[in-house]
This record gives structure tokens, C-alpha cells and sequence, in this order.
């Protein structure tokens, strides 16, 4: 369905990319298949920064697929377009597992993902320990944040979800979300030695 | 909130946005600007963003792992069904997909099952798993 916008722009643009797949897959769960193979790789990514582990990951996945094909019925559209509330759905799912999982083995990740650290060989030893360093730094910031901060940057920065689906992937609203994320950005520059230009939280 | 707060993290937020898609110094990252460049009144933030853009990879599951779930699911949807792959080469489709994300980032690393692999050499593994799943 159409919003209504301010100019003929707004309106062409105001739509849910997934809503007919998903009312494809409604009406037929095999179509499910065209949702799954769009986002399997961003549902793995967000499980693999969060648990640290690749196996981990993979049955993290694997759970939150079975739960959204399960549970597509009772699905229905929560934020406003543009963008996907099927992706906002499933990485809440995602995101709920990730809690579960983490209470089930009771641990934190606490180490550098080694496997994101062994950077493929090139000629250019120079560029590839320069390479080496950034991946660690970044590694290590995101790695010392509270859960919800980390969150919210890789949902940023790697899966590339705009503010306002942070924020609804995370209970928050759009404001509180890129103040969040601003308050993370700050303590990773204070961890890389550049906290000077901006007040602690 | 704190008005500054405010504004500092909507400069942050727009240049973020000016980033990923690939304008750094488009005139929304150049609001921000307080001298000295993009968000020069926040130049550690500033660096933040540009070690978190460029440093954090994307991961992608192995294809072996990624062909398994489809057809679990797929038995999930259909339980009548036979649920196994009808052969289409669906992998590559996804290849397609990841490359075109890919694009806007060349310089961002995409790691495949845990390992750091370039175009030609996902290409390859697709169609490993491929082959695999057809014999």
C-alpha cells in the first residue's frame, strides 16, 4: 500500500521492498525460499559479530529462519516504509536468539574473532599489515562495547540499516537510537586515543 | 537530551549515511562540517566512523551450509515435498547479489565461511558446493 507523502516523490519511493514476497510466502511457504536467500548472509553476519563463532552462527541462522518461516503467519508489517519490516522482524528474532543463546552458554564473546584477523596474502606486505592493523582496532573497539552499543554499530556500519530500522530492530525510537550511536562512537574514539573533542556519557 | 548532544549526533548520523553510500563529501556530510572537513568539531568521532566503515568485514556462511538450510526449510514449507534442490544453480544467483553489495565497497573484505576470499575465488567455492550437491 501507497503512503501518503508530501510530494509525488514520496510516494513513489514509500513502499515495503519485501511486502509482496512476503505475502507470496504468506500464501505459499515455499516462496519463503526468495526471503531466506536475500537475507541469510546478513542474519549470519549480525549472529557471527555477535557470538564470535562460526558454528555458533550457523545454528543461530538456522534457528531464526525455522522460527520467522514458522511464525510468517503471524507476522505483520510494524514500521513504516520505505524499507523492509521483514527485515526489522527477522533481526529481532535474530537479535532474541542471540539473548538466548548467550544465557544458555552463559558466557560473553571475550576475544578478537581470530578467522576475521587472518587476512588473505598479498604482494603489498605494507598495505596488508596496515590492513591487519585497522581489523584489529575495529575488532577490538566494537568487542569492549555493552551489548545493545555493539549492536547498534555493526547493525550500522555492516548490515547498513538506517537509524530508524536500528531503532526498531532495538525497541528505541530514532532519536534515542542515533544517540546511541553516537554515545558508541565517542567510547571507540576514546579507545583509539581520540576522546578529546567530545563529553564523556 | 542536550542540544549539543543533539546536533553532534545528527552530523554523525549524516555523515555515516554519506559514507556507506559512497559520498563523503556530499553537501549532507559537508553540514557537519565545523572546519577542518567532514565533522571537523568531532574529529575523533570522525575517526571512529572511518575505521568502523572500512574495518569491520562482512562474513558470508559457506555455500555448503547456506544450500543445507534452504533445503531444510524448504522441507519446513512443504512437508509433502521432496525437499531437495531442483538444481538450479541458485548459489551463483547469490553471488550476484553479494557482488553487487559488494560494488559499493571494493575495498571492504567479504569473508565466506570464515575465510577472506575475492570474487573469482566465491565464484569458485559456489560452484564446488554446487557440484556437490548434485552428486
Amino acid at each position: 500500500m501507497l503512503r501518503r507523502g508530501k510530494d509525488r516523490a514520496s510516494v513513489l519511493v514509500n513502499f515495503d521492498v519485501d511486502r509482496s514476497a512476503v505475502e507470496a510466502a504468506r500464501r505459499d511457504p515455499r516462496a519463503f525460499e526468495a526471503l531466506y536467500r536475500k537475507y541469510v548472509a546478513q542474519v549470519y553476519n549480525f549472529a557471527l559479530y555477535e557470538l564470535r563463532n562460526p558454528h555458533a552462527a550457523e545454528d543461530l541462522t538456522a534457528q531464526v529462519f525455522t522460527r520467522a518461516l514458522a511464525g510468517l503467519p503471524g507476522f505483520r508489517e510494524q514500521s513504516a516504509p520505505p524499507g523492509s519490516s521483514f527485515r526489522v522482524w527477522l533481526f529481532q528474532i535474530c537479535r532474541n536468539a542471540v539473548s538466548n543463546e548467550r544465557r544458555r552458554a552463559r558466557r560473553h564473546p571475550d576475544s578478537p574473532l581470530d578467522l576475521a584477523l587472518e587476512i588473505a596474502s598479498t604482494d603489498d606486505v605494507q598495505a596488508a599489515a596496515v590492513e591487519r592493523d585497522q581489523l584489529e582496532r575495529a575488532w577490538q573497539a566494537i568487542g569492549q562495547l555493552p551489548d545493545e552499543r555493539r549492536q547498534a554499530l555493526v547493525l550500522r556500519f555492516v548490515e547498513e540499516m538506517s537509524t530508524r530500522e536500528i531503532g526498531e530492530v532495538l525497541g528505541r525510537s530514532e532519536g534515542a537510537t542515533r544517540v546511541l550511536i553516537h554515545r558508541a562512537l565517542q567510547a571507540v574514539a576514546r579507545q583509539l586515543g581520540r576522546g578529546s573533542d567530545a563529553p564523556r556519557h | 537530551m542536550h542540544p549539543d548532544t543533539d546536533d553532534a549526533a545528527v552530523q554523525a548520523d549524516a555523515y555515516i549515511d554519506s559514507l556507506l553510500i559512497g559520498h563523503a563529501r556530499s553537501p549532507v556530510a559537508m553540514a557537519g562540517d565545523a572546519g577542518g572537513g567532514p565533522l571537523g568539531g568531532q574529529p575523533g568521532v570522525r575517526d571512529a566512523i572511518r575505521l568502523l566503515e572500512k574495518g569491520l568485514p562482512r562474513f558470508h556462511p559457506s555455500f555448503l551450509f547456506e544450500q543445507w538450510l534452504a533445503d531444510h526449510l524448504r522441507r519446513q514449507a512443504d512437508p509433502g515435498g521432496d525437499g531437495e534442490s531442483s538444481g538450479r544453480i541458485v548459489p551463483i544467483a547469490v553471488i550476484r547479489a553479494q557482488g553487487a553489495a559488494d560494488a559499493r565497497h571494493p575495498d571492504k573484505r567479504l569473508l565466506v565461511g570464515g575465510a577472506i576470499a575475492s570474487g573469482v575465488s566465491i565464484a569458485g567455492a559456489a560452484m564446488f558446493a554446487w557440484r556437490r550437491s548434485r552428486n
